[in-house]
């Protein structure tokens, strides 16, 4: 095809220069107020105290437990959507009529589409210890009530828990998908060579999709960064700091509790390092 | 070679499972928006009542509520136009012309995913604050302008390669110019999937919190926003209210819920 | 025993009545390499995947090795399959592509290699036993598909079209490769292709099939030489067979066949013509011999329109008073563009049909009635 030099220049400069504007401005600026001393309400200008939030950042023990949290978080609801997404999506291609399969693809990604928000609540809601009707069974069996969100142990499990509700379920129609493109005669082929309908699946099917997983998993790793909205409504970090992740902790730090939004700055900072480190390495990898 | 097998039979079961926890939770949020509060705070879960209409007047009558919704429309809306505008020119570039750092421009649009809100969030308010422009739909709309150019790029960039590089070439041939090809062929053909990735954007703002909760205080609310703060108001906590206000909340998702099945679809189906 | 016994096979879509499969006779003998042979869509690919197990059977019986098989899995019924596409598995190398499905049925791996070891002699795939499917080409691939079937010792081989994505060269050679290794193992053999040059150098029988329904059963001779009706006529040997329409006219104790352009005399006794005023006569190309100049009965005569080279014939399409004539002339006679020819044909080489039926008008003397245990119905020819 005839190429006109000037067209990707006219079609592509805008959007990249406000790109480039919208993301490095703030990015700059955040890592400007990190090493700053900056406060909600301030009424003196600022100073620069360059890597004193970092530094005092290493000592802060609720800010290790955050990262302890993120981490738990990450890998407990990329795991679990994973799973979820492999495993039904598995089930879905293998036992569904086509139209059946329809009405289960447009159930399940309907949790996903809801704002974090209303999922959030809607869960909070169902989980109530006095009224919710996911709890009753145990209110009906024990006859004591049960505030799962209250629990230490159990509240990061019930929060990641709507967080697998949201996208392993979508994800399962994901891997639906992604499995009908595959051709069917390496399954027939399969079969003919003596595989349970399980071991197709293991051995086969999924290892042939193998690149297209391991970017899902990455997506959810990105997704998973965005747990904030969740936490905020069921638990607010709580109990105690059971569910306090970085992005929580960073919060509370600039705004609900001292307003010292360039310690919190810092934080974010280094979140942003070690996330694009991270996925920088993860994507390079992927790509190979 | 249907053979019901114990094995078959848990499958089953486990599939009609997943299909009741996908709607469940959310058609009982449904049914208790029409209780009163009587009727939801009991510990058995009720499933007769006499509905009332009543949880919905009061969330629709709230001003927070109508300003809610119009804020989180014309900030949704804006920064959808404003991303498609300019983002869907340039993914048709990056699918079609080669370009010296075609790569490393995806990839940079694609890190802008890997940004904590947070991190973007904190510079941004002060930023807002500075400029005398906090707690503005202006602010949103500029700031949700980066989340949607990029999500847009990034879903139209593969919408516009699976349309067959033979219909754009047959209308070079037929005296198309470059922009022309872009505008009468291009987007036409490859339409259902670039409103699918719109839909997307337009759902990934609608829903967007965190960055909406620093950046409001009270003129810009979005309707995210509004609707947790209902969740605060102390002991006596309305559930019914709350309720009708997350099924509000979430209605315009869910009505977009046909067009991403079908964008869903289309960007698995087979080249044939 | 026969190895395969095919009783009423039906195929039926869904919950519609169209059949793509009509109650399918067969008996496949042991060792014996059967081909199902037709154009595309006659249903043949349907009956292999029947016999396979890959597709549910509607109506009828399957029995292999004397067992009722209907509702037995494909990994049960002793078969292995070669596809169309070959069907390996990309994401592992070619050894363990092969012992797969050893593996599967926990055979030990001392057994295993040893029999890959001898799969991968036979074939000439040694040096690529730790490539992947995708850095092979299409004859190697298809190669490492039938050992991946060998290695199993199945009772029965089944082919789905495997050469066809092969270019021309390629086929020819795989084609001889696939005949010595059924000399060599003698399994049981059932071959589908639409390729009649396939059909007619592999099989043992021919079976040719037509929209879900057999045409004619038997070796290649007797369907080249004796074919039961039009299609089966038309559909084997190439050059594709001359079909002409005649006029039948009674003459003495025999029929004088008439057209545009010429006249041929067939004696009553061979051929089943009372009562019927014309009559398709097929005629093969290399059977049409240039008339001694001078005679004007029983010749066909056409004007010369096209002339193909062939190598050691041409091949010359003549303009036989509208209709169209072919036939095989040595090129050492060939003729000149637009020359008026005639042509003459010995009557054992003339087949009739049927207008309206398109069945063959051939009375059949008794050698070559189909054999027994095909459970065919021998086409009844009009008396």
């Amino acid at each position: 095809m005839r190429f006109d030099k000037r067209l990707p220049a006219v079609f592509v400069l805008p959007s990249m220069t406000v790109l480039g504007v919208l993301a490095l401005v703030p990015t700059l600026f955040a890592i400007t107020i990190a090493m700053q001393d900056r406060e909600l309400g301030q009424l003196m200008p600022p100073s620069f105290v360059w890597f004193d939030n970092f530094i005092q950042l290493f000592s802060d023990r609720r800010f290790l437990n955050s990262i302890k949290v993120s981490l738990m978080w990450e890998v407990v609801t990329v795991g679990a959507t994973m799973a979820v997404a492999v495993v039904l999506g598995t089930l879905m291609f293998e036992r569904t009529s086509p139209r059946w399969r329809a009405v289960l693809c447009l159930l399940c990604i309907l949790p996903v589409l809801l704002p974090r928000v209303s999922a959030a609540f809607v869960w909070k809601f169902a989980f109530h210890p006095l009224f919710g009707a996911a709890t009753y069974p145990h209110r009906a069996l024990t006859g004591e009530s049960i505030d799962l969100l209250a629990d230490p142990a159990m509240a990061l499990i019930t929060v990641a828990l709507v967080d697998v509700w949201q996208w392993g379920l979508f994800f399962a129609v994901i891997v639906l998908k992604l499995l009908e493109t595959l051709p069917k005669q390496p399954f027939e082929a399969a079969r003919l060579d003596h595989a349970s309908t399980w071991e197709v699946y293991a051995l086969i099917a999924l290892p042939m999709l193998r690149g297209p997983l391991i970017s899902l998993t990455f997506v959810k790793m990105i997704e998973s960064l965005r747990a904030f909205d969740l936490i905020y409504v069921m638990t607010r970090g709580g109990p105690g700091i059971a569910t306090e992740t970085l992005d929580m902790y960073a919060f509370s730090q600039g705004f609900i509790e001292s307003g010292r939004i360039s310690y919190a700055s810092s934080m974010a900072v280094l979140m942003m390092i070690a996330t694009t480190i991270a996925f920088t390495y993860l994507w390079k990898w992927t790509r190979r | 070679m249907k053979r019901r097998t114990l094995g078959s039979w848990f499958a089953d079961l486990a599939l009609v499972a997943a299909g009741f926890a996908a709607v469940a939770p959310v058609l009982w949020t449904l049914i208790n928006s029409f209780k009163t509060r009587i009727d939801i705070a009991t510990s058995v879960p009720r499933f007769f009542f006499s509905p009332t209409l009543e949880n919905y007047a009061y969330v629709l009558s709230r001003e927070s509520t109508f300003s809610g919704l119009t804020n989180s429309l014309a900030v949704a809306g804006s920064a959808v136009a404003l991303g498609a505008l300019l983002g869907l020119p340039a993914a048709y570039a990056l699918a079609r012309y080669p370009m010296r750092w075609k790569n490393d421009i995806q990839f940079f649009v694609l890190s802008i995913r890997f940004l904590p809100p947070v991190a973007v969030a904190i510079p941004l308010m002060v930023i807002w604050l500075g400029m005398d422009m906090y707690d503005s739909k202006t602010s949103l709309i500029v700031t949700y302008t980066l989340l949607t150019l990029s999500s847009t790029i990034w879903l139209a960039v593969p919408a516009f390669k699976r349309v067959q590089v033979e219909i754009e070439e047959a209308a070079v041939v037929d005296g198309y110019g470059p922009y022309a090809v872009f505008w009468k062929v291009a987007l036409p053909v490859a339409g259902r999937s670039l409103i699918g990735a719109i839909a997307f954007s337009f759902v990934l703002v609608w829903n967007e919190f965190l960055i909406a909760l620093m950046l409001t205080t009270s003129d810009a609310k979005t309707l995210p926003i509004v609707a947790s703060e209902l969740t605060q108001l102390g002991r006596d906590v309305p559930w019914g209210i709350l309720n009708a206000s997350v099924i509000l909340l979430s209605l315009p998702p869910i009505l977009l819920i046909g067009v991403l099945n079908g964008f869903l679809n289309s960007s698995f189906k087979r080249k044939s | 025993m026969s190895a395969i016994q095919c009783k009423n096979l039906v195929k039926r879509y869904g919950e519609s009545t169209t059949m793509v499969v009509h109650d399918f006779q067969l008996e496949v003998a042991e060792n014996e390499f059967v081909v199902l042979l037709g154009p595309s869509g006659c249903g043949k690919s349907t009956i292999l995947r029947m016999i396979a197990g890959l597709e549910e059977i509607s109506g009828g019986d399957l029995l292999i090795d004397g067992k009722l098989v209907n509702d037995m899995p494909p990994r049960d019924r002793g078969i292995a399959m070669v596809f169309q596409n070959y069907a390996l598995y990309p994401h592992m190398c070619v050894a363990d592509n092969i012992s797969f499905g050893l593996k599967r049925m926990k055979v030990g791996a001392d057994e295993i290699n040893r029999r890959l070891a001898e799969v991968a002699a036979t074939l000439g795939l040694e040096p690529y036993l730790k490539r992947m499917p995708t850095e092979l080409s299409g004859g190697q691939q298809q190669r490492v598909a039938i050992a991946r079937a060998m290695i199993k010792t199945p009772k029965v081989f089944l082919f789905d079209e495997p050469l066809c994505n092969l270019d021309a060269k390629l086929r020819n050679h795989m084609r001889v490769e696939i005949a010595r290794l059924h000399r060599a193992l003698k399994t049981t053999t059932v071959y589908v292709t639409h390729d009649q040059h396939e059909a007619m150098t592999l099989a043992d029988r021919i079976v040719l099939l037509r929209d879900g329904r057999v045409e004619q059963v038997g070796t290649p001779r007797e369907i080249f030489e004796h074919p039961r009706s039009k299609f089966v006529a038309g559909f084997i040997g190439t050059p594709p067979m001359n079909m002409l329409e005649m006029a039948v006219r009674p003459d003495g104790d025999g029929f004088l066949l008439t057209s545009a352009n010429g006249t041929i005399r067939v004696s009553g006794e061979r051929y089943a013509l009372a009562g019927k005023d014309r009559v398709s006569v097929g005629i093969r190309p290399v059977h049409l011999e240039l008339a001694p100049p001078g005679k004007a009965q029983n010749v066909l005569f056409g004007a010369v329109d096209l002339i193909e080279y062939l190598g050691n014939d041409v091949q010359v399409n003549l303009d036989h008073g509208g209709a169209e004539l072919s036939a095989v002339v040595p090129a050492r006679q060939c003729p000149q563009m637009g020359e008026r020819l005639g042509f003459c044909v010995k009557e054992e080489y003339v087949h009739l049909f049927d207008i309206g039926s398109g069945a063959s008008l051939v009375r059949e003397p008794s050698t070559s009635l189909p054999r027994r245990g095909d459970g065919l119905p021998a086409q009844q020819v009009a008396a």
